[in-house]
């Protein structure tokens, strides 16, 4: 318990050194968001110019622009955007589902997929299978995202018709009641299963996509904790003693492995869900790497900082997760 | 904290299980919940979109959306933005051109029933001006009173001719006065109907907003109430979706129209069954020069500036922009009255150009192009017009430096006049030829190019009696003003690009306009 305390303590200092950092960082831009934000004449009428730096709060000095968006980050308002004048919070609470629903169905492919091939490619080290499957997860690696997507896109739906096209419903269907802002659960919840599979139907291409390349890196990661489990005298053992091969290789070496594995697993879905900007634009998906893209783009320096938080929370929270995990997987983790 | 791992690791395989459901499992139609698909219109985008209030819009998707919605006092019809026409009311000008009498027509009615009346238009004007947003500057310097029951007037201080070519826009959309300000709000800055108009439409327009979201999309249907021809689609999605995938869906019959495709992706569209729509757009694509001697040297002298405007080959740009682009002959685009030929337009003349640099004492030095690089103007990238102009300028010996940036970072340099020379485009607020005064000395553009009022008299002079002429001397009058321009002022008109709209077999007709992009009421 103290254990998980400590950690969650660090995480709360370093949520704090992200709502700095991020603030600074956004307003180093050399850029004037009143530009970015009003049209060619509005933006030449002192008037409106002073009512948005008014109504923006830039008129007020950057210390006390900090703290005043520090007071207001902590009562769960992350201010109001300067392109769409609507609440950040709202526009976040609508895209970031997209891309926990995206991430998460990435991360379940890789996992299973990734990790199993990489013990399978350790287990038949050095033999054809091996070789096979460390070419294959470099070229998951390798391959352009934005083309990948493209390519999958257009062979699939466009050539070969068996998926649908871009979005998270067909066109003319109608989204689910935001519970959780999944359709996949939200539809489950309304009882509404032609919406859920619609929504399954349309998840596949784009999180296969973003799989390609985390099951390339998961692979290659779990096959080298593998091996190196794979030389330890204590596995050895377990073989000399007679244990069941499935039973040295699953409750011996995988799970020794798993500690540099969770690692790359938290950081991959991390990079899933801050990383998916050039997917969603090719399925339309409208998640936070699309949001976070626009706010940058435009200048919006309220979404910036609010997916600044996000990504930074998502990270922190990630990196929580992966210390207490390793403290329920190797026990001397948590006696350290 | 005690786990217990046999739980933990059952609890695990389950989640691990659903979640591989979800993510494996395929199958479905695709077209499952509500929604009728025998009526239903897809249209792709690439959206711009901030708002669905229509007196706060001022962006392309925005008006698209606000065209659906609302109705407007005056209009035009199709694509013709030459002559207004009525909307919901008739308008008288004064010979002064300075008040404007608009009488109200019977019979139109808001989504809910009730009728539109001049209170509702007296309102939604003053609101426009009132909550000091981006189309405020439309009726700058007009005062809007009620006159009768049916009756307003817009009296401006000096003579506004071209009032009657700015009713239209659809930022000056007629609201439900009643609804809102039951929801708050108001014609001064504290209004605040701005996230009620974004959940719910209060015009009399063929539509009725059924969700609006300005990231995805927004979702319209019929307006029962509406006083014209019922729209040939009871429904339609507006989608904002990326160029790749907007041809791809139209290609497959995911979408039925497709608004954003750029001039290399109509291109391999040659041969498909789609039908492709391809006019010359409103917006007009410009170099501008600064004159500003504490800016550069080079770039405010005059035999430079000649060299540069004989030294580009214009015919060869526009080829390079795709069918339907087109050259204007000055900065008004060929679709409004008192735009030049493009024959009249200054002309490549190599050995000239060569005859003026050697004038200008021009030494070779390096002089640096700044644009933006991450927009696109009617899908064409601001890139590949200044890599032409950078390899043009360079047979009659000018060397260029191209100098992109993000659009937020070069707006701060270009809108204060310190870029050297600059590659922008101008989309016209209003479909008349005194918008495109700006490009005089002193004015909003003038002054970005480093050519403050006094710099070019004959050219002011000019431009004061365009903006003074009436009926059928306006023409004549900016055509003078802009030969001028073309002569001696800061600026390059090099192109408008096309507007190309791609359209699935099952779309028979589809109208385009320069102001509100395309009428989604009309598409057949």
């Amino acid at each position: 318990m103290r254990y998980v305390a400590i950690r969650l303590g660090l995480s709360v200092l370093l949520m704090f050194g992200v709502t700095v950092v991020t603030f600074i960082l956004t307003n180093l831009v050399p850029a004037d968001p009143v530009q970015a934000a009003l049209g060619e004449q509005a933006a030449a009428d002192p008037s409106i110019v002073a009512k948005f730096r008014a109504d923006n709060g830039l008129d007020q000095p950057l210390v006390a622009q900090y703290f005043t968006y520090l007071n207001n980050v902590l009562h769960g308002n992350f201010g109001v955007s300067t392109q769409t004048r609507m609440p950040v919070a709202d526009e976040l609470a609508s895209a970031v589902p997209a891309t926990i629903e995206l991430a998460l169905a990435a991360i379940v492919f890789s996992t299973l997929i990734g990790i199993g091939l990489g013990l399978w490619a350790a287990l038949k080290q050095r033999t054809i299978i091996d070789q096979v499957i460390r070419v294959v997860s470099l070229i998951g690696l390798s391959w352009p995202t934005f083309w990948l997507a493209l390519v999958v896109y257009y062979v699939f739906f466009f050539v070969l018709g068996v998926f649908p096209g871009s979005g998270r419903l067909d066109p003319v269907s109608i989204a689910p009641p935001q519970v959780t802002g999944l359709y996949t659960v939200d539809s489950l919840i309304a009882g509404q299963w032609g919406t859920f599979w619609d929504a399954v139907y349309h998840l596949v291409l784009p999180a296969s996509v973003l799989a390609l390349y985390t099951i390339g890196l998961l692979t290659r990661f779990a096959r080298s904790a593998v091996l190196e489990v794979l030389d330890l005298d204590y596995v050895k053992a377990a073989t000399a003693k007679g244990l069941p091969r499935r039973t040295v290789v699953f409750g011996y070496v995988l799970r020794g492995a798993l500690v540099p594995i969770i690692t790359v697993l938290g950081l991959a879905f991390g990079a899933l869900l801050s990383g998916t900007v050039l997917v969603e634009k090719v399925y339309s998906w409208h998640g936070l790497g699309e949001y976070s893209f626009a706010a940058a783009t435009k200048l919006d320096l309220p979404a910036i900082m609010g997916v600044g938080l996000i990504v930074g929370f998502v990270y922190i929270g990630l990196n929580f997760l992966v210390d207490v995990l390793y403290g329920v997987i190797d026990p001397r983790v948590r006696v350290a | 904290m005690k786990f217990s791992r046999k739980s933990a690791a059952t609890a695990g395989l389950v989640v691990a299980a659903a979640l591989a459901l979800s993510g494996c499992a395929g199958g479905g139609n695709g077209a499952a919940g509500g929604g009728d698909a025998g009526k239903s219109l897809v249209v792709d985008a690439s959206f711009d979109l901030k708002t669905a209030d229509p007196n706060r819009q001022y962006e392309t998707t925005g008006s698209i959306v606000a065209k659906a919605l609302y109705q407007t006092l005056l209009t035009f019809e199709g694509n013709d933005v030459t002559k207004p026409v009525d909307g919901l009311a008739s308008y008288t000008m004064n010979p002064e051109n300075t008040v404007m009498t608009l009488t109200l027509k019977p019979g139109a009615k808001f989504s809910d029933g009730s009728p539109v009346t001049v209170d509702d238009a007296v309102f939604s004007l003053t609101r426009v001006q009132g909550v000091k947003g981006n189309p405020s500057f439309l009726l700058d310097g007009v005062t809007v009173a009620k006159t009768g029951d049916d009756t307003l007037t817009l009296t401006s201080a000096e003579p506004n001719p071209a009032l009657p070519f700015i009713l239209p826009n659809p930022a000056l959309s007629v609201v439900n006065k009643k609804v809102v300000e039951a929801n708050g709000g108001s014609d001064t800055e504290s209004d605040k109907a701005e996230a009620f108009l974004n959940k719910t439409s209060a015009g009399s327009g063929p539509y009725k907003l059924e969700s609006f979201d300005a990231a995805k999309q927004v979702v319209l249907t019929a307006n029962p109430e509406y006083n014209g021809p019922r729209p040939a689609y009871s429904r339609v999605v507006l989608r904002n979706v990326a160029g790749p995938t907007q041809k791809l869906n139209v290609e497959k019959g995911e979408s039925q129209v497709a608004l954003d495709l750029n001039p290399d992706q109509v291109a391999e569209l040659a041969g498909s069954k789609v039908k492709i729509t391809s006019d010359p757009s409103r917006y007009m694509i410009f170099l501008l020069l600064n004159q500003n001697k504490d800016v550069s040297q080079i770039t405010s002298n005059p035999d430079f500036l000649k060299a540069v405007k004989l030294g580009i080959d214009y015919d060869k740009i526009v080829k390079m922009a795709g069918k339907g682009s087109v050259r204007p002959g000055g900065p008004i685009p060929s679709l409004f009255v008192g735009a030049v030929d493009a024959k009249q337009g200054n002309q490549r003349d190599v050995e000239a150009a060569k005859a003026a640099l050697k004038a200008s004492g021009y030494n070779g030095e390096k002089v640096t192009l700044n644009f933006p690089n991450d927009i696109t103007v009617q899908g064409l990238s601001l890139q590949n017009v200044a890599e032409a102009v950078q390899a043009q300028l360079k047979d009659v010996g000018i060397d260029i430096n191209l100098a992109p940036a993000p659009v937020a970072t070069e707006l701060d340099a270009y809108r204060n006049g310190t870029e050297t020379v600059g590659l922008w485009y101008w989309g016209p607020d209003f479909p008349d030829a005194s918008n495109y005064l700006v490009f005089s000395p002193g004015e909003l553009v003038g002054l970005r190019a480093g050519w403050p009022a006094g710099a070019d008299p004959k050219v002011t002079e000019l431009a004061n009696a365009a903006k003074a002429a009436t009926g059928d001397a306006r023409a004549a009058a900016y055509e003078a003003w802009q030969k001028e321009l073309n002569a001696s002022g800061p600026f390059v008109p090099l192109l408008q690009p096309a507007q190309s709209i791609v359209t699935a077999p099952s779309i028979t007709s589809v109208t385009t306009n320069p102001v509100w992009t395309v009428d989604l009421a009309l598409i057949k």
